[in-house]
């Protein structure tokens, strides 16, 4: 079959066997990590996919971004606006405080999706039907969605960094003053990225629905610290002391006040008192613990 | 090369469920049909020939590649449809295919092209690129052979592939993997618990039950022991077989019908003489192939009592 024309001819070859490299697992794994991330942000789907992703990374660097603008004025202001800069409530050791409730809800939302959908719809005999094994398509999706956590963890620390090396007198002294932050802010996000990512991994695993898992992981992050708050308040702080490395978000709430060296912003980890590496620790503990119970659903799965 | 070859594999699951039960068998590259009842053993066959179970004792190889040891170099050239629903609704035909070719090893761009090519071959055109979520069931069966084919496979297992199609639907379907095995180059294995279908595709035929081999032989064998002559005649049939019996042939009767062993030529005439003087209203007289459900009917019960011989194949008649 063939169709000429003025400008050369088509023929239909049919079948054409493929000649070209096949690139094996390490290619596939690296293919589905990307395709994670993509996925994280609605890229690659339709419109709508991408509203919530968006909106939540927006409205988490907007603090950022308002507080670098500030900053710009009242350097304007001289002298003057150093003192209104300092009493500034958009700093680097209160920013968890202010977007760790955005970086739940980015994994309540996107997580049931990652892990869910796959499936809901029958296709993991798809995926471990090729190169790629099991414990591969797990990890590729954890960490996939634990590097798009920390992209919209980081973010808002990076504009504020380089925001505030700009906004100050003498650029270069500017860095020097805020490269400190760097390491610190770095450890925060990546114990942020690592445990909201893994709890919210774990549970959209074993929950295909999404609207139970979407609630099941907003219930983790929130539930414990009231029943926190309580327990501090009503009894002894030896119970609260007991149970708090057990409630993700007050970890990482320790976990800033100890890398930032400054007053936790909850009142329950204030009270507490724990020493700072527990929260650390604590922290490091869950995300091992998280990712490995993940590998073992996908290895258990029937497909 | 031989294409698959088991030995004595054998498949129990945790609850003493034996889905294989010592299955030994040389397949060579083609259209090979794989049949059975629901529950033989069909879909955990094909899951350990993709290295995705492990059989519980013997031996399997799938290209002379070990299952237990190189699944990921088997997986790496063999494309599977699997029996149910596999695909996401929210994406098009043409970005989850090229997903899946991706995962199975494919640079970015070979992924496209070998894409279009493919779902072309399936016959998916301009709705390529609509949701899947709005496809019929015959385009979504499509796209699944389009995701077992992209990344050009050397065997292709196929899980009851006309699943939940229509008439029409099935016949497309079918001419597809036809085409699939001879012009593509490409060796299949269709499991299906429907004979007709399977043979009207297959070259070779696997008959399993209860996880045990029923018979393995090119199709001609299966349906071409022909030699049973059936005589239906209204009134009259003890009197004919007893006619037929003086004249020297075997034959029996099977309610209205009588059943006999036609050797040669003359013998037709025999029965139509017989006919004839006893005066007998005759309703048809046919030849009665050795259907595939003829197999099954007979050789199942004595295949589940007892490990058959493969080469008693008793069908309807008088062997």
């Amino acid at each position: 079959m063939s169709a000429s024309g003025p400008g050369g001819s088509i023929f239909d070859l049919g079948y054409q066997s493929y000649t070209g490299p096949r690139l094996g697992r390490q290619s596939a794994v690296r293919s589905l990590f990307n395709h994670t991330i993509r996925s994280c942000f609605g890229i690659g789907r339709g419109g709508r996919a991408k509203i919530a992703p968006f909106t939540l990374a927006g409205i988490a660097v907007l603090p950022a971004a308002l507080a670098v603008g500030f900053a710009a004025l009242a350097a304007q202001a001289g002298p003057a606006g150093g003192a209104i800069e300092d009493a500034s409530p958009i700093r680097y050791d209160s920013y968890h405080g202010l977007i760790s409730v955005l970086i739940m809800l980015f994994c309540a939302a996107q997580a049931p999706e990652l892990f869910g959908r796959d499936q809901r719809y029958g296709v993991l005999p798809l995926y471990f039907s090729r190169v790629l094994t099991r414990p591969d398509y797990a990890l590729a999706k954890v960490v996939g969605l634990m590097f798009s956590l920390l992209m919209v963890d980081l973010a808002p620390y990076l504009i504020l960094f380089v925001g505030r090396v700009f906004v100050a007198p003498d650029p270069a002294m500017g860095l020097s003053d805020e490269l400190g932050a760097v390491p610190r802010f770095v450890l925060q996000s990546l114990l942020v990225a690592g445990l909201f990512g893994g709890i919210a991994s774990l549970i959209a695993a074993w929950t295909p629905r999404r609207a139970y898992a979407t609630a099941a992981i907003i219930a983790v992050f929130i539930i414990p610290p009231i029943i926190l708050a309580i327990l501090s308040s009503q009894t002894s702080q030896d119970l609260a002391r007991a149970v708090i490395l057990f409630s993700p978000a007050d970890v990482l709430a320790g976990t800033n006040a100890a890398i930032f060296g400054s007053l936790p912003d909850s009142p329950v980890v204030a009270a507490v008192d724990l020493p700072g590496w527990m929260y650390v620790a604590a922290a490091a503990v869950g995300i091992v613990v998280t990712v490995g119970l993940t590998l073992r659903r996908y290895l258990r799965i029937a497909t | 090369m031989s294409l698959i070859s088991l030995h004595d594999l054998t498949r129990r699951y945790p609850r003493g469920v034996t889905a294989l039960d010592g299955l030994t068998l040389d397949l060579e590259p083609g259209i090979i049909g794989l049949v059975g009842a629901n529950g033989a053993g069909k879909s955990t066959l094909i899951k350990i020939l993709l290295g995705l179970l492990p059989p519980t004792s013997g031996e399997a190889t799938v290209m002379d590649l070990d299952v237990r040891t190189e699944g990921t170099t088997i997986r790496q050239f063999v494309g599977y449809m699997p029996e149910y629903d596999c695909l996401p609704p929210d994406t098009s035909a043409t970005d989850f295919v090229t997903h899946m070719a991706r995962m199975s090893g494919l640079p970015s761009t070979a992924a496209r092209e070998r894409t279009a090519e493919v779902l072309r071959h399936v016959g998916l055109y301009e709705e390529r690129y609509r949701a899947i979520g709005g496809y019929s069931t015959g385009m979504k069966q499509r796209v699944k052979l389009a995701q077992a084919l992209v990344h050009d496979p050397r065997l292709l297992l196929l899980d009851e592939p006309t699943n939940g199609l229509d008439p029409a639907g099935r016949d497309e379907m079918l001419a597809l993997v036809r085409r699939t095995g001879t012009e593509f180059g490409i060796a299949v294995v269709v499991a299906s618990h429907l004979l007709g279908e399977i043979e009207r595709v297959c070259d070779f035929l696997v008959a399993i039950d209860a996880g045990r081999l029923l018979r393995a032989a090119p199709l001609g064998d299966f349906t071409e022991r022909t030699g049973v002559l059936a005589v239906e005649v209204e009134e009259g049939e003890a009197a004919l077989t007893a006619a037929l019996v003086a004249h020297g042939l075997l034959a029996v009767a099977d309610g209205r019908t009588v059943l006999l062993n036609v050797t040669e030529d003359r013998q037709y005439d025999l029965v139509r003489d017989a006919v004839a003087d006893l005066g007998l209203p005759l309703v048809r007289m046919e030849q009665r192939r050795q259907s595939l459900e003829d197999l099954f009917r007979d050789e199942v019960p004595a295949g589940a009592a007892a490990p058959a011989p493969p080469a008693s194949v008793g069908g309807g008649g008088p062997a």
